[in-house]
């Protein structure tokens, strides 16, 4: 097995965590932790040597959730008028499978804004240097910071732990 | 001095420089409140590390780690092809047996054009796969058919999904903005009759589970295909 394959089997525990803290659910989670890694087995030529294999796994990712929130609320949409209670019924079925699973921190995560919690997650959950998680979501340091600072605030209410 | 929130956090965190360090280290020490935020925020990302911390400990499900395998053993079997060894014949169907959406993608296989294609994203059907579910009727195929079609049924947003069976491919694919978008995939080995009989009931479990209201019968079929599998 070449270098490459062995980072990437080395880096999947890593993955299914950033993947379950971004999705909330672990068939979520596992899911997109399957698409991640199509998408780079896939576009590996592109994956430059001597650059971090964790950042780039880290950026692909959270690009793959991004879309598939969008689709997904591109398709309630869509079906909205005719099938909202069914809609409504897997939304629900989806929070208590997530609440079940991920306890009072997995609700508070899941009550942030995607783009406090993909900052929260990258930084909080994944040790990632603020330098680095910027560099990752590709905004600039101070709107990371900005972004973590009301992430916490609004965990550490719904946690109770006041600053 | 005043301390914004920013920088109290990212020295919470350690990511201030030693002179940045300094200047709030002064005013914590004039300032408890300070002192007890800084102690909050590492309360917290303790906390929320520690929560999912766990995860990274669990067994990484199987499928996701042949995923990886497989992608190796493939390339290492096109390069043996290539130098004209042979590999023991077991390995190679071995190897078929277990293949995953991963290998299926583009890689070095035989599989020349790619069944499917990654369109941004999505696997969408392509080349003869593609040809297959627009066109191939599961009432009247013919025998030797490279891709056989198996059940037509609308799944639950309304989209009409056909299953199909090719000789290193099997799967489910939806149709959705004019492509064929494949839901489920699974490795097809033509010589193994075990795997194919085990591949055949996941398929089938998989596709009840997307059913709205079971298949389509051989007239609906044919209406589905007529009228563009809208």
């Amino acid at each position: 097995m070449r270098a490459f394959e062995r980072d990437l089997l080395a880096l999947l525990p890593r993955l299914r965590r950033f993947a379950l803290s971004l999705s909330r659910s672990t068939a979520d989670g596992d899911d997109l932790c399957q698409a991640a890694l199509e998408r780079a087995l896939n576009a590996r030529g592109q994956w430059q040597e001597g650059t971090r294999l964790d950042s780039w796994m880290y950026r692909i990712m959270r690009n793959l959730w991004i879309d598939e929130t969008r689709a997904r609320a591109r398709r309630d949409r869509t079906f909205a008028p005719e099938e909202e209670g069914l809609n409504v019924g897997d939304a629900g079925d989806r929070q208590i499978e997530a609440a079940v699973k991920l306890g009072d921190v997995g609700r508070a995560m899941d009550r942030l804004p995607p783009e406090q919690r993909e900052a929260i997650a990258l930084v909080l959950v994944e040790g990632l240097a603020y330098k680095e998680a910027a560099e990752i979501l590709d905004i600039p340091m101070g709107t990371l910071t900005s972004r973590l600072v009301r992430g916490r605030a609004a965990l550490m209410a719904e946690l109770g732990e006041a600053a | 001095m005043t301390i914004d929130p920013e920088t109290l956090m990212a020295y919470a965190d350690g990511e201030l420089d030693e002179v940045a360090a300094k200047r709030v280290e002064r005013a914590i020490a004039e300032d408890p409140a300070l002192a007890r935020q800084v102690e909050a925020h590492r309360a917290l990302r303790a906390r929320i590390a520690g929560h999912f911390a766990p995860i990274a400990g669990e067994p990484v499900p199987e499928r996701l780690r042949t995923m990886i395998g497989n992608n190796a053993a493939s390339i290492d079997e096109a390069r043996a092809r290539r130098s004209r060894w042979t590999l023991p014949r077991g390995n190679i169907a071995a190897m078929a047996a277990t293949l995953v959406v991963g290998l299926l993608v583009g890689q070095a296989i035989d599989l020349n054009p790619a069944p499917v294609a990654d369109r941004s994203g999505t696997l969408v059907a392509q080349a003869g796969l593609e040809r297959a579910l627009d066109t191939q009727l599961a009432s009247e195929q013919p025998s030797g058919a490279a891709t056989r079609i198996g059940l037509t049924f609308r799944d639950k947003a309304g989209a009409v999904c056909r299953t199909f069976e090719a000789q290193a491919l099997a799967g489910i694919a939806c149709r959705v903005d004019g492509a064929w978008q494949v839901r489920q995939m699974m490795g097809a080995e033509a010589q193994s009759t075990d795997y194919r009989q085990a591949g055949s009931a996941e398929m089938l479990a998989a596709a009840e589970a997307m059913m709205a209201d079971g298949p389509l019968d051989a007239d609906a079929e044919r209406a589905a295909r007529d009228g563009g599998w809208r």
